[in-house]
C-alpha cells in the first residue's frame, strides 16, 4: 500500500499538523509500514463481514440521562486560569501591525 | 428556458432547555464572557459530556410534531473539524442515527415539504474581533440545538418562506424553542440548484449559510436563482460551493468551494453510550402535544365555524387561542368570544411578539361571563367592546363595569317593546321611511338608545323595528 | 508479596507513626532516588504535606479508610486541581487543571497523600515511558532497562519503593505492561468499573484507570476506594456493594489457555507461566485448553480504533485555552498548525496522522468501520471462551524489559510489545498483571490473569491465590522508603 506524499500533506492539514518535504521524506515509509499494519485486517477478513457476529453493545437508559438541572458554572477566573485572559475572554490571535 | 428552482433548507433551532446539552450550565443567554462555562463546554482534557434527557426529549416533540418516525435506539458521533470556536475540536452531533426521520410539514396549498431528519447537537462558542484580535467567549458552546433537514422540495421563494414560517409556528406552539431568528436562535443554511424544466436530474447545488431572517431567505433565494440561471444560460456551470449572503447588496459570494471542503470524519461518539428510548415515552410524548397550528385552523373553519379570515387571524397565537378555547369552554358563544378578541384585543397587540406573548389580566372565566351578556343581548356589541378594553387595561371584573341594575331593560322582551314605543311615538318617521328615506330610521335608534341608556344592541333594535313597521 | 498499604494503615492507626512522618520519609526518598529513576515528573510536595496533615486529623478521629494517610501517586494524565497535568507533553506545559479527576476527589476524601505526577510516554502513546518530553524513566530492577509504558514511572514509583501505591491508566496494556516489566501488580478493571472522568482521553472506548500496587490485596484495597458509577462519566457503571473478598480460593476453577497468546513468546516466559499453571492445577483449578482465532487481529484494530478515537481527542489542543502556544505566527490557523507541530512528540503526530487516515473519507469502511466489526469478533470470541472456563491466563507481555533505546527502529515491531494486552481492552475486560519470576538475567516476567466482563472480583481472588501461597512475589529493589 502507498500513500502518496500528496495524500500525507492532506492528512497534515486535516490533522493541523505541518511537515517540511524532508519530513515527508522520512515519514512516508514508517507511515506505510502502519498502514500496511493496519491493512492486516483487511487480508484477514477479505469482505466476509456476514459472518462478524454482533455483540450487544452498552446502552444508557432512559432514566440514567441527565436531568435538565442547573449547576452552577465555575468563576471566569478559572475558566480562563491557563490562560491571559483580556476582559474575561480567550484571545485568540493579537495582529501585529 | 424555463427553469425549476429546487431548494432543501437546513434548519437549526436552539433548544429552551434551562442546562446545556452535556453539562448542568445554564442555557441563559448573555451573561459576562466565560460565565456560563465549566470543564465540560470549554473542552477542558478529561472532561467528559453527559447528554441531558430534556433535550432528547424536546427534539422528539419537534419530530412527533412534524410527523416524524423516532429511532428508538440512537447514538451520538463527533464532526471533526477545527476552529476556535469549537474547544474540543469536534462537534457531538448525530450522522448516520438521527434521533428523527421521514417527516414532513404541510404547506397552506396542502404540499407537504419533507423533513429527511432532525438530529441534536451541540452549538460552538462566539468569536468576538476587536481591532484587530480576536477573541472567544464560550458561553453558548454547548447549547442544545436541533438541526432539521428538508428534502429538495421547496420550489420556490415564497413555498421557503412559508415553509419557515410554519416550521417556527409549529415549533412554538411545542414549546421547544421561541425560535428568534434576529437573536439566533433559529438559523437556516439554504441549498438551491436550478434545472430546466422537464430535466430528469437536479443541477448542482449551491449552499447559503447562516441566514437569520426570512426575507433574507426570499431574497437570497430569488438572487441565487436568477444567478444561477444566467451562469447557466452564459454557458457556463455551476460550481458547488457555499456561499454567504451580504444583505447590504442583496448578492451571494463565495465562502469555500467544494475543493476545500472539509472532510468531518464522523466517527460514534464513545464517551455516550448508545441512548435507548422505551417506547411508552414516545407515546407519552405524542400524548403531550398541544393540538397543532394547521390541526387546529381546520377545527375552528370546519368545527367551530369560524370565518376562515378570522380563524388564521387567531390560530397561530397559542396563548390567544387557549383563552378563547377557554371562555368558549365556560359557555361563552364562539363568534363573540373571537370577533371581540380581534376586533377589541387585537387593536392594542400590534406585533407578532405581542400577540404571541399575549397575556391579560383578567381569566377567561371574566371573558367569559362578558362574552355570555353580550350573547343573552343583555348588552350590546359597543358596550362588550368597551367593556373588554377596559379589562384589558384594568384588570378588573366585568361586575365593576357592568351593574346587575344596568342589565334591566334590554332583554329581548323589552326590546321589543320599547321599539313598538319608538314606533308609536315617530310616525312621521315612519312614513318616511317606508317611502324609501331609509335614514329616517335613525330617529327610531335614537328613541331605542334613550330609552335603554345605549344599552341596547341597535342591530337587534333594527330588525324588531323593521318587523313592526313592515 | 506484602500488603503494604495494609501494613503502613496498621502503623498509622495504631499511632505508631503519623502519615505526616510517613509522607516526609516517601518525600526524602523521592529526593534520593528519583534524579536517576526519572519516576516522578512533577513533585506535589505541598498538596501532600496538606493531605497528610488531614489525614492525621481524620485517624484521630477514627475516621480512617485504609488509605487514609496512605502516600501515592497519579500518573500525569489524571486531572489535579491547580497542580501539573501535563501527559508528559511540550504542549501541555504550564496546564493546571481547575478540577479533580473523579478518582483524585474521592481518595482526597479519605484523605490519601498525593506525592506528585509520575511519567508516562506521551499522551500514553507508548510501551516503553521513554517517550515522555520529561525523558525515560529507567526501570529500578536494572537501571539500564526500561519500565515499560506507558504507566512507567507509576510501576518505577511503585517498584522503588517511592509511593505505596500508583494510579496508572490502560488504554492497550499501560498498567499491565509496565507491571510485569518492574514486576509489580497492575489491574486494569473493567471498562467503566472506574470513572474515566478527570483522565486526559487518548483512546476513550478503551481507557481505563487502575492501580499499580505491592501486591494484590493492595490492588483490591485501591480498586475497592476508586470504582463505582460516576454521573459524571457516561460510560462507567455501578459495581458490587461492599469490599472485594480475597480467599484464594481457586478449588474447582476453570482456567482457560488459548494457543493465541502464547504465539511469539518467549520460551522462559512461557515457562514461568507453565510452572504457575502447574501450582493452580495442584490446588484444584482444572486447565481447559480454548481457542480464540481472531486473537491475532486485535492488535491492528487496536492501533485503528485507538489512533481514530485519538485524533479526534487531541484535536482540542490548539493553544488557545490551555497548554503551549506557539509564537510568529500569520494567521489563527497559523497559529494552531505551529502550535501542535511544536507541542506533539513524533509517535504522537504519527498516532493523529494514522487515526486521521482512517476516518477520512474512501478509507472509513475499510479501516475503522472493519477494525469495529473484528472487534465484536473478537468480543464474541472471548465471550465464547468464558464459557469454558472462569479466568484466562497468559503472559503480559512477549518479552522483559529491554535496554532502554533498544525499541528505536522499526514502528511495528515495539507494537507488538502490547499483543497480549490489547485483546483485553478490546472487549473492555478486567485483567490483573502479577510478578511471575525472573528471566535469565534476573528480569521480571509478568502474568495475566483475564475475567469476563463485571468478573473483577473474581480476577483478584485468582491472583490472590498467588500471592498467599507465596509463588508470586514482587520485585525488591532498595533505596526507597524501608517498610
Amino acid at each position: 500500500m502507498s500513500v502518496t506524499q500528496k495524500e500525507i500533506k492532506t492528512l497534515a492539514r486535516l490533522s493541523r499538523l505541518e511537515f517540511s518535504d524532508g519530513e515527508i521524506e522520512k515519514f512516508a515509509p514508517e507511515f506505510e509500514e502502519i498502514i500496511d499494519f493496519a491493512n492486516t485486517i483487511n487480508a484477514q477478513v477479505e469482505g466476509d463481514t456476514g459472518s462478524i457476529r454482533e455483540v450487544v453493545a452498552r446502552t444508557v437508559k432512559w432514566e440514567d440521562l441527565r436531568e435538565d438541572v442547573v449547576k452552577e458554572s465555575l468563576p471566569n477566573e478559572k475558566i480562563t486560569s491557563n490562560v491571559q485572559a483580556e476582559n474575561g475572554y480567550f484571545p485568540v490571535r493579537r495582529v501585529v501591525k | 428556458m424555463k427553469y425549476r428552482l429546487v431548494s432543501g433548507l437546513e434548519t437549526h433551532v436552539e433548544l429552551a432547555t434551562a442546562t446545556k446539552i452535556f453539562c448542568g450550565c445554564t442555557t441563559a443567554f448573555g451573561g459576562e464572557p466565560n460565565t456560563h462555562c465549566c470543564p465540560v463546554c470549554t473542552g477542558q482534557p478529561g472532561a467528559l459530556p453527559v447528554l441531558n434527557k430534556k433535550v432528547v426529549e424536546y427534539a422528539i416533540r419537534a419530530g412527533l410534531a412534524t410527523h416524524c418516525t423516532i429511532n428508538t435506539t440512537t447514538h451520538l458521533d463527533r464532526k471533526n473539524y477545527c476552529y476556535p470556536d469549537l474547544p474540543k475540536a469536534y462537534q457531538i452531533s448525530q450522522f448516520d442515527k438521527p434521533l428523527c426521520e421521514h417527516g414532513y410539514v404541510e404547506l397552506e396549498s396542502g404540499k407537504r415539504i419533507g423533513i429527511t431528519r432532525i438530529h441534536i447537537e451541540e452549538d460552538a462558542g462566539k468569536l468576538v474581533h476587536e481591532s484587530g484580535y480576536t477573541f472567544v467567549d464560550y458561553n453558548r458552546g454547548g447549547v442544545p440545538l436541533i438541526e432539521i433537514v428538508s428534502e429538495p422540495d421547496i420550489s420556490s421563494p415564497e413555498e421557503a418562506k412559508e415553509y419557515v414560517e410554519k416550521l417556527q409556528l409549529i415549533i412554538r406552539y411545542i414549546g421547544v424553542s421561541d425560535c428568534k431568528m434576529q437573536e439566533g436562535s433559529m438559523r437556516c443554511d439554504v441549498n438551491i440548484s436550478v434545472m430546466p424544466e422537464g430535466a430528469a436530474q437536479f443541477g448542482t447545488r449551491t449552499e447559503i449559510k447562516n441566514m437569520n431572517s426570512i426575507s433574507y431567505i426570499e431574497k437570497a433565494m430569488a438572487y441565487e436563482y436568477s444567478r444561477q440561471i444566467e451562469v447557466i444560460e452564459g454557458g457556463g456551470k455551476i460550481v458547488q460551493a457555499t456561499l454567504r449572503y451580504d444583505e447590504r447588496t442583496g448578492e451571494t459570494s463565495v465562502m469555500r468551494t467544494k475543493e476545500d471542503a472539509q472532510d468531518y470524519r464522523y466517527f460514534p461518539e464513545p464517551d455516550i453510550l448508545t441512548v435507548v428510548i422505551p417506547e411508552e415515552k414516545v407515546e407519552e410524548i405524542r400524548a403531550s402535544l398541544p393540538e397543532l397550528p394547521t390541526d387546529k385552523l381546520h377545527r375552528y373553519i370546519d368545527e367551530l365555524h369560524i370565518n376562515p379570515a378570522t380563524a388564521k387571524l387567531l390560530y397561530k397565537y397559542k396563548r390567544v387561542c387557549d383563552f378563547a378555547e377557554e371562555a368558549i369552554s365556560l359557555g361563552a358563544g364562539v363568534k363573540n368570544t373571537v370577533n371581540l378578541i380581534v376586533g377589541t384585543l387585537y387593536s392594542k397587540l400590534v406585533t407578532e411578539e405581542d400577540k404571541e406573548k399575549f397575556a391579560l389580566p383578567v381569566s377567561a372565566e371574566e371573558m367569559a361571563k362578558l362574552v355570555k351578556l353580550a350573547d343573552g343581548s343583555k348588552i350590546n356589541i359597543t358596550l362588550a367592546q368597551k367593556t373588554l378594553s377596559a379589562m384589558a387595561e384594568e384588570g378588573k371584573p366585568v361586575s365593576h363595569y357592568i351593574k346587575e341594575e344596568d342589565l334591566q331593560g334590554v332583554d329581548e322582551g323589552q326590546l321589543e317593546s320599547i321599539c313598538r314605543q319608538a314606533v308609536e311615538a315617530n310616525p312621521a318617521a315612519v312614513a318616511d321611511f317606508k317611502a324609501g328615506k331609509e335614514k329616517a330610521i335613525f330617529a327610531l335608534y335614537g328613541f331605542v338608545k334613550k330609552a335603554t341608556q345605549g344599552k341596547a344592541d341597535i342591530k337587534k333594535a333594527d330588525e324588531i323595528i323593521k318587523r313592526l313597521i313592515k | 508479596m506484602r500488603s503494604v498499604i495494609s501494613q503502613l494503615s496498621k502503623k498509622l492507626s495504631g499511632g505508631e507513626l503519623t502519615s505526616v512522618e510517613l509522607t516526609e520519609r516517601y518525600i526524602a526518598a523521592i529526593e534520593k532516588r528519583n534524579p536517576q529513576l526519572n519516576a516522578y515528573v512533577h513533585y506535589t510536595f505541598d498538596e501532600a504535606r496538606k493531605n497528610a496533615e488531614q489525614a492525621d486529623k481524620l485517624i484521630k478521629a477514627g475516621k480512617a479508610t485504609p488509605l487514609t494517610g496512605i502516600p501515592f501517586t497519579l500518573k500525569d494524565n489524571i486531572a489535579t486541581d491547580g497542580l501539573p497535568t501535563t501527559c508528559c507533553s511540550i504542549i501541555l506545559q504550564g496546564f493546571k487543571p481547575y478540577y479533580d479527576a473523579t478518582v483524585w476527589a474521592k481518595l482526597k476524601a479519605q484523605g490519601a497523600v498525593l506525592l506528585g505526577k509520575t511519567n508516562m510516554d506521551e499522551f500514553a502513546m507508548g510501551s516503553t515511558c521513554e517517550k515522555s518530553c520529561y525523558g525515560a524513566a529507567l526501570n529500578p530492577v536494572d537501571n539500564s532497562r526500561v519500565t515499560g509504558g506507558s504507566s512507567g514511572g507509576g510501576a518505577a514509583a511503585v517498584c522503588a519503593n517511592l509511593a505505596a501505591y500508583a494510579l496508572g491508566s490502560d488504554t492497550g496494556g499501560s498498567i499491565r505492561q509496565p507491571a510485569s516489566f518492574c514486576g509489580v501488580v497492575g489491574f486494569k478493571p473493567t471498562y467503566g468499573a472506574v470513572s474515566r472522568y478527570g483522565l486526559i482521553a487518548y483512546g476513550s472506548s478503551l481507557d481505563q484507570i487502575g492501580p499499580m500496587t505491592h501486591s494484590v490485596t493492595d490492588a483490591a484495597i485501591v480498586y475497592d476506594a476508586i470504582r463505582g458509577e460516576d454521573r459524571a462519566d457516561g460510560t462507567s457503571c455501578p459495581t458490587p456493594q461492599g469490599k472485594t473478598q480475597l480467599k484464594g480460593d481457586i478449588k474447582g476453577l476453570k482456567i482457560g489457555v488459548a494457543q493465541e497468546f502464547f504465539e511469539g513468546i518467549s520460551p522462559e516466559i512461557k515457562g514461568a507461566i507453565d510452572n504457575m499453571l502447574a501450582e493452580y492445577e495442584r490446588a484444584g483449578a482444572q486447565i481447559v485448553e480454548v481457542s480464540i482465532p481472531a486473537l491475532k487481529l486485535a492488535l491492528p484494530v487496536y492501533y485503528i480504533i485507538a489512533c481514530a478515537e485519538a485524533s479526534s481527542n487531541l484535536g482540542r489542543y490548539d493553544g488557545i485555552r490551555y497548554g503551549f502556544r506557539a509564537e510568529n505566527y500569520t494567521s489563527v490557523d497559523d497559529m494552531i498548525t505551529k502550535t501542535r507541530t511544536q507541542g506533539f512528540g513524533k509517535e504522537v503526530k504519527k498516532r493523529i496522522m494514522l487515526g486521521t487516515y482512517v476516518l477520512s473519507s474512501g478509507y472509513f469502511d475499510a479501516y475503522y468501520k472493519k477494525a469495529c466489526l473484528i472487534r465484536k469478533t473478537v468480543e464474541s470470541q472471548l465471550a465464547q471462551a468464558f464459557e469454558k472456563c472462569g479466568v484466562l491466563f497468559a503472559p503480559t507481555a512477549p518479552v522483559t524489559a529491554f535496554p532502554v533505546g533498544y525499541s528505536g527502529g522499526n514502528a511495528v515491531e515495539t507494537y507488538l510489545s502490547d499483543v497480549c494486552t490489547v485483546p483485553v481492552n478490546i472487549a473492555g475486560l478486567p485483567a490483573i498483571s502479577i510478578p511471575c519470576g525472573t528471566d535469565k538475567k534476573g528480569m521480571p516476567i509478568g502474568m495475566q490473569i483475564i475475567g469476563k466482563k463485571f468478573d473483577d472480583a473474581l480476577v483478584l481472588d485468582t491472583a490472590y491465590f498467588a500471592e498467599r501461597e507465596n509463588i508470586s512475589r514482587a520485585a525488591q529493589v532498595k533505596g526507597g522508603v524501608e517498610l
